[in-house]
């Protein structure tokens, strides 16, 4: 009976092992001779995952010569990813960028200027709405979404408690009057619902609150935008709700960030960004819910309102022969109706304005809700807002522990504010 | 008289001994480990050390700073309470977990019947404590309408979230741990059947009872193992991460009563990209490690008892 030898297994395994690895380069580089493979990095849930990965293949059937690598994750999950990606120099060809680091990818050269590539249609634009995406006066990321502080309601309780929520035009549309229906109503309805979630910690709010004081949440020089008495007047607001049974307690709502499917039949109203209520009403699909925008404040400046959009790049180190490929499939992410349509519009309303009023035929009425609430903002006067600065990326955080050490009366309001702004300055400086 | 000596009979061979090539084929079947460990584990742990006395944000190249970020530790509150955070954890979770795992050992080892059920059982919350499932599970049992709560309604009690709470928060968490104690039990247990049964028998007709069995026979004969656990978990203890991650969403609140060192070490990396902070501070609980194991080992003297002492 012929026995090998354990020298010549070792040798036909590795003979082997060479001869299938040789086999299986060949075939790639047949294969990618044919095809353009485009990396596309993004985040978000499991349902996002799957809509994006139909629009995918739908693109990759009209371009058969472009091949989509789909890299999807989880939020921090992306930021994690990206984090080692970017030293090793193998970032996905086109990708999302995280509210927190589009300055800090921007000071590290990582957008390949879009300026640069002709093949991205941008014709749907005007000249004022790109000067808009523009960061420090260049092209080099593109927005694909919009969205904007609201205020959110669920009208089938209002009506059922007899209560008409003032329009956003509405003289009486004011912070304190929110405040007195929140209270009112917390007191008055027979369900014992309370008028909001503990929404301290929701961002854009807060940026809108900084800017109708007439502050800004970042500045053009990338530091802080905000005092310690505007951020104290915020967490006091919150407060007064919270110990007049208004706002619902972090304990109740599981931490700063109230979980909205724990939440949601619990309060009449929530505040928060715009495209919220796609996902959030879908939870509930019995209630009817309504957007307005923030509440004003007296003396409130011209120019408050700011719409926030989410970016995708091009990878700076991309290779030349790819840069047509992913222009076509940045085209197809921000420019096809039929595109967002497949994927949904739980990120915001198309910012393209033709796609825009396209979808408006195809929109769910949450859609319809959110659309239309974007369109009057987009119309609005605006003063220009800036991106978050390298080192910005634990704000939100140091926000939470401060509402913590408020709601848990570890620390008065002025000193937390204090502190968040102290601890946010020093990882900015850091960073610097 | 001529004697002949007679050579003592050698144990025939079965194969010569061929040192180099049997060295040779070990080699290659060490090499997938030794690429493994070299590009892995011995690599990056050098690299870590470099980084630890450099500036370096993960997006440009490192700066040599010298003893900075060590330095800069001194004046970290959120260091300081990391390490207050950790070491109140293992402080209290190893003794109640080896505890709790000696007790049901010591159980089970009564020859009850269906004893393989019941190892099985008390083992599975080790594999599932640190899983997203049991984050939930927790939020279920210890939120604001949580069982727990529920159950203390029931006489009166109200309570908010205890995960919320920071007074409790790292409570519940000591707790989880605990309840994974399915690891430590199967090692005492495999450390009680290796104790003479003749010691018992001779005890009882000595007219010992249960207790006194436990404590001067049980106990002085399982002290290796107590103390192999007791390394194993306090090591453990020390770098308990995904729990906290889950249970507190990464932020280690409420209030940062749920900070772990290790957790800590993970915000500065991957959400401050001060990853040289991170490995100086990654060193300083490598070093915490080894000297906290280290004096494990020198009061082991004095209660440890070995067969052969």
């Amino acid at each position: 009976m012929y026995r090998t030898s354990r020298r010549g297994l070792i040798k036909s395994t590795a003979a082997l092992t060479l001869g299938a690895a040789a086999l299986n380069r060949s075939v790639s580089h047949s294969s990618a001779q044919e095809k353009t493979t485009i990396r596309y990095g993004w985040w978000g849930g499991a349902e996002r995952q799957a809509n994006y990965t139909r629009a995918l293949e739908a693109f990759e059937a009209q371009n058969p010569d472009i091949d989509v690598e789909p890299e999807p994750a989880e939020y921090a999950a992306f930021q994690e990813r990206m984090t080692t990606q970017i030293p090793a120099g193998n970032v996905a060809e086109l990708f999302w960028i995280a509210s927190p680091q589009v300055l800090t990818y921007a000071a590290n050269d990582l957008y390949r200027p879009l300026d640069t590539v002709p093949t991205l249609d941008l014709s749907d634009y005007d000249a004022a709405l790109l000067d808009s995406f523009r960061l420090s006066g260049n092209l080099n990321t593109m927005p694909f979404a919009i969205f904007a502080p609201v205020f959110r309601f669920n009208e089938t309780f209002a009506t059922e408690a007899g209560l008409t929520v003032p329009d956003a035009s509405s003289p009486d549309w004011t912070w304190d009057a929110l405040a007195q229906l929140l209270i009112d109503y917390s007191a008055n309805n027979p369900s014992g619902r309370r008028g909001t979630a503990y929404n301290a910690h929701a961002d854009l709010p807060f940026e809108a609150w900084l800017r109708q004081r007439g502050e800004q949440l970042w500045t053009e020089e990338g530091t802080a935008g905000f005092t310690v008495d505007s951020v104290a007047a915020w967490f006091d607001w919150w407060e007064n709700l919270r110990r007049a049974g208004a706002a619902l307690s972090l304990s109740e709502q599981d931490g700063p960030s109230a979980d909205w499917q724990l939440i949601g039949d619990t309060v009449l109203a929530n505040m928060g960004n715009s495209n919220h209520i796609v996902d959030d009403s879908r939870s509930f699909p019995d209630y009817t819910f309504r957007q307005r925008a923030m509440p004003l404040m007296p003396g409130a400046p011209e120019g408050h309102k700011y719409l926030y959009t989410p970016r995708i790049a091009m990878y700076q180190g991309i290779e030349e022969n790819k840069v047509e490929a992913a222009a076509r499939l940045m085209n197809y992410n921000v420019n096809n109706t039929e595109f967002v349509r497949t994927t949904g519009m739980s990120l915001g309303a198309p910012v393209n304005p033709r796609v825009r009023q396209e979808m408006l035929a195809f929109a769910s009425p949450a859609e319809t809700e959110m659309l239309t609430f974007v369109e009057a903002e987009t119309a609005a006067t605006r003063n220009p807002r800036f991106e978050a600065p390298p080192g910005s990326n634990t704000w939100r955080d140091v926000m939470a522990l401060a509402i913590e050490e408020i709601a848990n009366e570890q620390s008065t309001v002025m000193e937390a504010a204090q502190r968040m702004i102290d601890d946010i300055n020093a990882e900015i400086e850091r960073a610097r | 008289m001529a004697t002949t000596v007679e050579k003592t009979p050698q144990p025939e061979t079965r194969q010569r001994y061929r040192p180099e090539r049997q060295d040779g084929v070990a080699h290659v079947f060490m090499t997938p480990w030794l690429l493994g460990f070299v590009l892995i584990t011995a690599l990056p742990l050098f690299a870590s050390l470099y980084l630890a006395f450099t500036d370096y944000d993960i997006l440009s190249p490192p700066e040599f700073i010298g003893f900075e970020n060590f330095t800069r530790m001194v004046d970290d509150d959120r260091f300081w309470s990391a390490i207050s955070v950790t070491l109140r954890y293992v402080v209290f979770s190893v003794p109640l977990q080896l505890g709790f795992a000696l007790l049901l050992a010591v159980l089970l080892d009564r020859g009850l019947s269906g004893l393989a059920f019941y190892r099985g059982g008390y083992y599975l919350p080790s594999l599932l404590g640190t899983s997203v499932a049991v984050a939930v599970l927790w939020r279920q049992l210890f939120g604001h309408d949580g069982l727990v709560n529920l159950a203390l309604g029931q006489f009166g009690i109200e309570m908010d979230s205890w995960l919320q709470n920071p007074d409790t928060a790292l409570s519940t968490l000591i707790i989880l741990n605990v309840w994974t104690f399915g690891s430590p039990m199967v090692i005492f247990l495999a450390g009680l059947r290796q104790i003479p049964y003749d010691l018992y028998e001779a005890a009882r007709v000595d007219g010992a009872g249960l207790l006194r069995q436990f404590f001067n026979i049980t106990i002085p004969l399982l002290t290796p193992i107590i103390f192999f656990n007791l390394i194993l978990q306090t090591i453990g203890a020390f770098q308990t991460f995904n729990q906290a991650y889950i249970i507190s969403g990464g932020t280690g609140g409420p209030v940062d009563s749920t900070l772990f060192y290790t957790l800590y070490i993970y915000r500065q990396a991957f959400l401050s990209y001060d990853m040289g902070y991170a490995s100086a501070l990654a060193w300083v609980l490598m070093l915490a490690i080894a000297l906290v194991t280290a004096i494990h080992f020198l009061l082991s003297r004095y209660w440890v008892f070995y067969g052969d002492d």
